[in-house]
């Protein structure tokens, strides 16, 4: 692993084991009370699940031009942590929308979106691990399904009718609101590198042990 | 002939306004207080367990999440680590 891995696990680790002390000093959101703090860790997980499908869509772009196996591992490793992040989102959204809009589920364009986009991803995810030989190009097809989706989850809040707050909450948060979101933000961005490494190097050091049987067949 | 449009427009005026006047209704008179701790169980839900679960979830699935793409790696390692050396004892690459 690289030198830079430990210092950040740590610093990552500890931005995690404080997250709730700067959680729990950010006033109450006067209209949404108490629910509204879901608010700084289902944020973060939709920006990371939204980041992961576009790793995983680019770098299956760069394995279908290339053909360079290196790209497809960091499709394999981004595209599990769609589905990690994804549902991530997609439970902590229900439990804040449950308070806030009386339901767990609105099938409004966002959530729709969303839902499609992780099931994308779990396809991606069942297609690498049972498609057999081959099926890296047919799910880099796939993933790039998914990262089309991404501008649409983005903009739909703004677009259609729907109960999410629009894309302009965040930029006009005050200090008080803003500070934990991004803090978290940082958390979850450290969190998503190092989880991407960790999983690129599972595939690497997998691709070196199977060049190694391969050999050892080859000379027997 | 114009006459007659012209009332047809004015009772056509008078019906969507009064249908309108109909769907607008002022919210009902409220004849007693009710405390909240009264209050039916969708009304005051607490937050305070969502938020506990929605945390608790995040903290958990991660956790998992760390500890498995560890364990695959470990197992990996070894593996790897086993054939280096078997490579090694027979002097085959």
């Amino acid at each position: 692993m690289p030198r830079w891995f430990s210092p950040a696990a740590i610093a990552c680790g500890v931005l995690f084991a404080a997250s709730p002390f700067v959680i729990a000093n950010a006033p109450f959101e006067s209209d949404l009370g108490l629910v509204q703090k879901i608010f700084y860790y289902h944020m973060p997980s939709a920006w990371m699940f939204l980041i992961a499908s576009m790793v995983c869509g680019v770098a299956s772009v760069r394995f279908l031009a290339t053909g360079n196996y290196r790209h497809d591992r960091t499709a394999l490793a981004a595209g599990e942590l769609i589905v990690l992040f994804g549902l991530l989102t997609l439970v902590t959204g229900p439990l804040w929308a449950r308070r806030s809009w009386g339901t767990f589920w609105v099938w409004d364009a966002r959530t729709t979106a969303s839902l499609v986009s992780w099931m994308i991803a779990c396809a991606y995810l069942i297609l690498r691990r049972y498609g057999g030989p081959g099926s890296e190009k047919l799910a880099a097809g796939l993933a790039l399904f998914g990262m089309a989706n991404v501008p649409f989850i983005y903009i739909s809040v703004n677009y259609w009718r729907t109960i999410h707050p629009p894309t302009s909450v965040v930029p006009t948060l005050p200090f008080s609101l803003g500070f934990p979101l991004w803090y978290c933000v940082i958390a979850f961005l450290l969190l998503f590198v190092l989880l991407l490494k960790l999983r690129v190097r599972v595939e690497e050091q997998q691709a070196r042990v199977d060049a190694l049987y391969l050999a050892l067949d080859e000379r027997s | 002939m114009k006459t007659l449009k012209r009332w047809c427009a004015v009772v056509l005026l008078l019906v969507s306004w009064g249908i309108n006047a109909g769907a607008q209704q002022p919210p009902k008179q409220q004849k007693e207080f009710t405390p909240i701790d009264q209050l039916p169980p969708t009304e005051s839900m607490p937050a305070a367990p969502l938020l506990v679960t929605a945390y608790a979830f995040v903290m958990i699935v991660l956790f998992v999440y760390v500890l498995s793409v560890a364990r695959r790696l470990s197992t990996v390692q070894d593996e790897l680590n086993r054939l280096d050396a078997t490579i090694k004892q027979t002097g085959r690459p």
